[in-house]
């Protein structure tokens, strides 16, 4: 698998949008913290440059436990900042994860018709929305959200995200880990748009170090 | 005698901000480090007035690095800039000492403050 980072960002480009990515996931850690009383440990993210086809290849390798099981939430976003943002949770969080929910409110999971589903559609909001909206907000776009969906991990594949961007074209992948600290629980995030979001995401690198002036 | 600032952080781009801010201010004299590694050797080496701290670091992150400096000098003014904007974050970092918290993305003007009441607090006003 080829990273073509290098090729389509200079190396200012990617420490700064490398920044922004740490900005975006740090809101959605508080998010996230303020709805469950969770403390988020947040990783180091990363930036890769890959073509469209390999992205499956590419994110079964960044979450290796996940071998029969996992689930994922997976929700597209239009607009001229486009594409698709996914929450991994490794299988054997799972459980940890539907606990956590139920001991914060017993009648949160009552409510709910399909707990194990909503307990991920809610978490995986969360990270996504954030995300996905302050981006938004540093490029000065702003998106429209498809509703997310539940997904198996087995059902990763190009049908995902076809619809959105050329899968024969680079696509744009930024990912980091978030850490439930006292809870020894994780889950991946990748957030991925095609190249064509290069200019704008460039020209929000460009107003981002204006700033500094 | 100049007023020492290190900034640690990874991101080259936001050690250039503040370095581009900063520098305008008279008589300082700043240094950098991109991990908190690098950051406690280099506030051992110059000892400086006022620094500013990433917290989310390769090598060694920055509550760490935050532990070490203090207990270099327990009385080190450490401003801490960070993405991350949690409150048990917060918490954490105050705890250990830091004199400030701010968020990222930086701003001017709190950036300028920080220096300036940092300075205040380490007895060397202007």
């Amino acid at each position: 698998m080829t990273d073509n980072r290098d090729v389509v960002f200079n190396e200012l480009e990617i420490d700064t949008l490398h920044e922004m990515m740490n900005i975006s996931f740090g809101r959605a850690a508080r998010d996230l913290s303020e709805v469950i009383d969770i403390y988020v440990v947040l990783s180091i993210p990363s930036m890769e440059v890959i073509n469209a086809s390999e992205l499956p290849q590419f994110i079964q390798e960044n979450i290796q436990e996940i071998t029969s099981g996992g689930t994922i939430i997976c929700q597209s976003f239009l607009g001229d900042y486009n594409g698709i943002c996914l929450v991994v949770f490794p299988s054997d969080d799972e459980h940890k994860l539907l606990r956590l929910f139920q001991d914060q409110d017993d009648s949160f999971m009552e409510m709910m018709d399909d707990p194990d589903s909503e307990v991920f559609l809610e978490i995986g909001n969360i990270l996504i929305g954030t995300c996905v909206s302050k981006m938004a907000e540093l490029i000065g776009e702003t998106v429209i959200y498809q509703p997310p969906a539940v997904i198996h991990s087995n059902l990763i594949s190009t049908s995902l995200y076809s619809s959105i961007f050329d899968i024969s074209n680079l696509a744009l992948t930024l990912n980091t880990t978030f850490k439930f600290k006292e809870l020894d629980l994780h889950c991946y995030l990748f957030l991925i748009t095609s190249c064509a979001t290069v200019p704008f995401l460039k020209k929000a690198i460009v107003d981002y170090l204006k700033q500094f002036e | 005698m100049a007023l020492k600032i290190l900034l640690v952080d990874d991101s080259k781009a936001s050690r250039l901000g503040l370095r581009n801010w900063l520098s305008k201010e008279d008589g300082v004299e700043i240094f950098e480090a991109g991990d908190g590694l690098e950051g406690v050797e280099r506030f051992k080496e110059h000892q400086p007035d006022i620094t500013f701290l990433d917290l989310t670091m390769p090598v060694m992150d920055g509550f760490t690095a935050l532990e070490e400096m203090r207990k270099v000098d327990p009385a080190a003014i450490v401003v801490v800039l960070t993405a991350d904007v949690q409150k048990k974050t917060t918490q954490r970092v105050e705890e250990l000492g830091a004199f400030m918290v701010l968020k990222k993305p930086p701003v001017k003007e709190n950036i300028i403050d920080a220096f300036y009441k940092g300075l205040k607090a380490r007895g060397k006003e202007r």
